[in-house]
């Protein structure tokens, strides 16, 4: 279970310091599909980056399985992610000069995780192995770092807009890709997103604005990634 | 001050990073306006000379000052002019997306091209300055030059022809070769310049899966990053080239030469060898910044990273101390064989392993030392910075 207390976070310094998080507390549970909605500058990318460990707060605790990850050291901080975290960032990240069977390799050599070929074969780029990624168009490039991601097996899966940069029809399939993985492996996901309707596919919705949680809730049946409107 | 289009693309600022071509230039000129101007200087006296043995010396101290001043002079304008080239690439690779957008305003590629000139800046600063210098150290190197009086009193006098050929043409040259240079580089579609960089890998070097391999990521990085740059494996190649061979000659300078000598040529050395390192290394990391991040996202620890990244240049940099350790030698074996040989009194010349061997531990501290800095910026580099130049 992530369990967050008293979040706080600033940017800036002087007269340009403002606070992005304010007091946030709550708690995901192993296996949920969280997502945290929210209009552009509510600070819900600052709050996805601070729960899986990018950033630090300022004030506040962020507890895996009691485990206080706000105190750790940068290297411990490090070892935490490579054991226990997985990114899917709306512009990819992905290694230009290494074609998909390396970048995937990137998140499977972390986890020593020689049975990387059946993710790829999972988001269906089994046929796209050697391709670069400037050969390949943004859904491939997208799945191409969803594979990368669960390569490592990570405990949870953070997305920060996954398919912000995607059109509508890409859009559901990288969604109903994730949805099936997790169901497969198990994983929790935190996603942030400013589509609403991308909310009805999760179980826990965590609606946020100008820095505070406004609303959690839970849905009581998710929806498919074909069934929401887009 | 920024100029080009008519406002945006190459300011004067911008030439603060080729301090590395002011350097070396300042070094090429300095070496060969005192080689030549001796050499232009020693000829009025050609008619004073009256004994065989003399004239031999005199022979010998023309010959000395044309070999170095053609190695020097030539290998350092090499140096230099690759050094630009590269700059210049790297520009228009890091400010594609301006050139772009210039490109798609209607701009021409010359006349976004000619506001490169600014360029040659860096090479009139380090000409003059290595000219000048020159002009101070003359009248000891005159007298280091015919230490045992042996040619006549020889004067210092100034050649405009020698400020002509190493202060203005290069300084000419170097200008109109970089707006040439940019303007062939920009002959790329407006949307190649436009597409990120992080999505573009035209011209990057691509490490294709060798299917049935059990390299590891981190292996395959190293070699990525290796080859995608071939000209920074020139630069490290070379820096560790210029350490090993000027500090072993320096040394054998005392003997060959003089303590002066061996000074000039310990300080040339020193600043070539840490100019291109440090701009070799610091193109590398600045090169792999959004990669660095992703693996430190992933959980690559700072080691890992600068394993994958830096790693793969340190054998490269024995490979050049080895190439100046044998290059010193063969120069010193040919010029105490051939040029001096029939010089009364010159120093046997026999390889000196303690000095090569203080020379490498020396250099294997600096080199680690080196890593060791740009580990710590590998430590610093900001994963939001980097998420937030792309998302914008």
């Amino acid at each position: 279970m992530i369990e967050v207390k008293e979040l706080t976070k600033f940017y800036g310094s002087g007269e340009n310091r403002f606070q992005v998080l304010k007091n946030i507390s709550l708690k995901i549970e192993d296996g949920d599909f969280a997502v945290v909605l929210g209009a552009s500058g509510s600070g819900k990318s600052t709050l996805l980056n601070v729960i899986s460990g990018l950033e630090r707060p300022d004030s506040g605790e962020i507890i895996y399985d009691k485990s206080n990850i706000s105190t750790l050291s940068d290297n411990s901080l490090v070892e935490f992610r490579r054991e226990n975290i997985g990114f899917i960032f709306q512009q990819y990240y992905l290694l230009p000069n290494m074609d998909v069977d390396k970048n995937v390799k990137m998140g499977a050599d972390l986890s020593s995780n020689k049975d990387y070929k059946a993710i790829i074969e999972a988001v269906g780029l089994e046929n796209k192995l050697h391709k670069y990624p400037s050969e390949l168009s943004g859904g491939e490039q997208q799945r191409v770092s969803i594979a990368r991601a669960l390569a490592k097996r990570p405990k949870v899966l953070f997305l920060d807009e996954p398919t912000g940069a995607l059109d509508e029809q890409t859009g559901r399939q990288i969604l109903d890709y994730i949805s099936k993985l997790q169901n497969e492996c198990g994983f929790t996901i935190i996603m942030v997103t400013h589509n609403l309707n991308i909310a009805e596919m999760a179980n826990t919705v965590i609606k946020m604005n100008s820095g505070k949680v406004s609303e959690i809730y839970t849905n009581s049946t998710q929806k498919t990634a074909y069934e929401i409107g887009w | 001050m920024r100029l080009g289009g008519d406002d945006m693309v190459v300011g004067v600022k911008d030439t603060a990073k080729l301090i590395g071509i002011s350097i070396i230039s300042c070094c090429a000129v300095l070496v060969c306006t005192m080689f030549l101007n001796f050499n232009m200087d020693i000829v009025s006296i050609k008619e004073d000379i009256v004994s065989e043995q003399v004239m031999i010396f005199y022979d010998a101290q023309v010959s000395t000052a044309k070999v170095v001043s053609i190695v020097s002079g030539g290998c350092l304008l090499v140096t230099s002019l690759i050094m630009l080239i590269f700059y210049i690439k790297h520009y228009i690779g890091t400010h594609k997306k301006e050139l772009g957008i210039l490109k798609a305003l209607g701009y021409s590629n010359f006349k976004i091209a000619k506001n490169f000139w600014v360029f040659g800046i860096n090479v009139f600063i380090g000409t003059i300055i290595g000219f000048c210098g020159a002009f101070l150290l003359m009248p000891y190197f005159y007298k280091l030059q015919n230490e045992d009086n042996i040619l006549p009193s020889i004067s210092v006098n100034f050649h405009p022809i020698l400020l002509l050929c190493l202060v203005v043409i290069p300084t000419v040259a170097f200008s109109i070769f970089a707006i040439f240079y940019a303007c062939y580089k920009l002959k790329k579609p407006v949307l190649m310049l436009l597409k990120d960089n992080l999505q573009m890998s035209t011209g990057v070097h691509k490490i294709k899966s060798e299917r049935n391999t059990d390299s590891l990521f981190i292996d395959d990085l190293k070699r990525s990053v290796l080859k995608s740059k071939k000209t920074l494996v020139f630069f490290i190649v070379f820096s560790s080239f210029c350490f090993s061979a000027m500090t072993q000659m320096s040394a054998s300078m005392k003997d060959l030469s003089s303590v002066m000598m061996g000074a000039m040529m310990m300080m040339i050395g020193l600043v070539l060898a840490c100019t291109t390192l440090f701009l070799a290394i610091t193109t590398v990391i600045n090169g792999n910044a959004k990669t660095i991040a992703m693996m430190r996202v992933f959980g690559y620890s700072q080691k890992e990273c600068c394993k994958s990244i830096l790693g793969g240049y340190r054998p490269l940099a024995y490979i050049g101390f080895a190439i100046g350790t044998v290059y010193q030698y063969v120069l010193l074996r040919l010029m105490v064989d051939i040029v001096f040989k029939d010089i009364e009194g010159v120093p046997v010349y026999k390889f000196d392993f303690p000095v090569m061997l203080i020379s490498l531990a020396v250099f294997i501290i600096f080199y680690e030392i080196v890593m060791y800095v740009y580990s710590e910026k590998i430590k610093n580099i900001s994963i939001k910075e980097i998420m937030l130049e792309n998302k914008y």
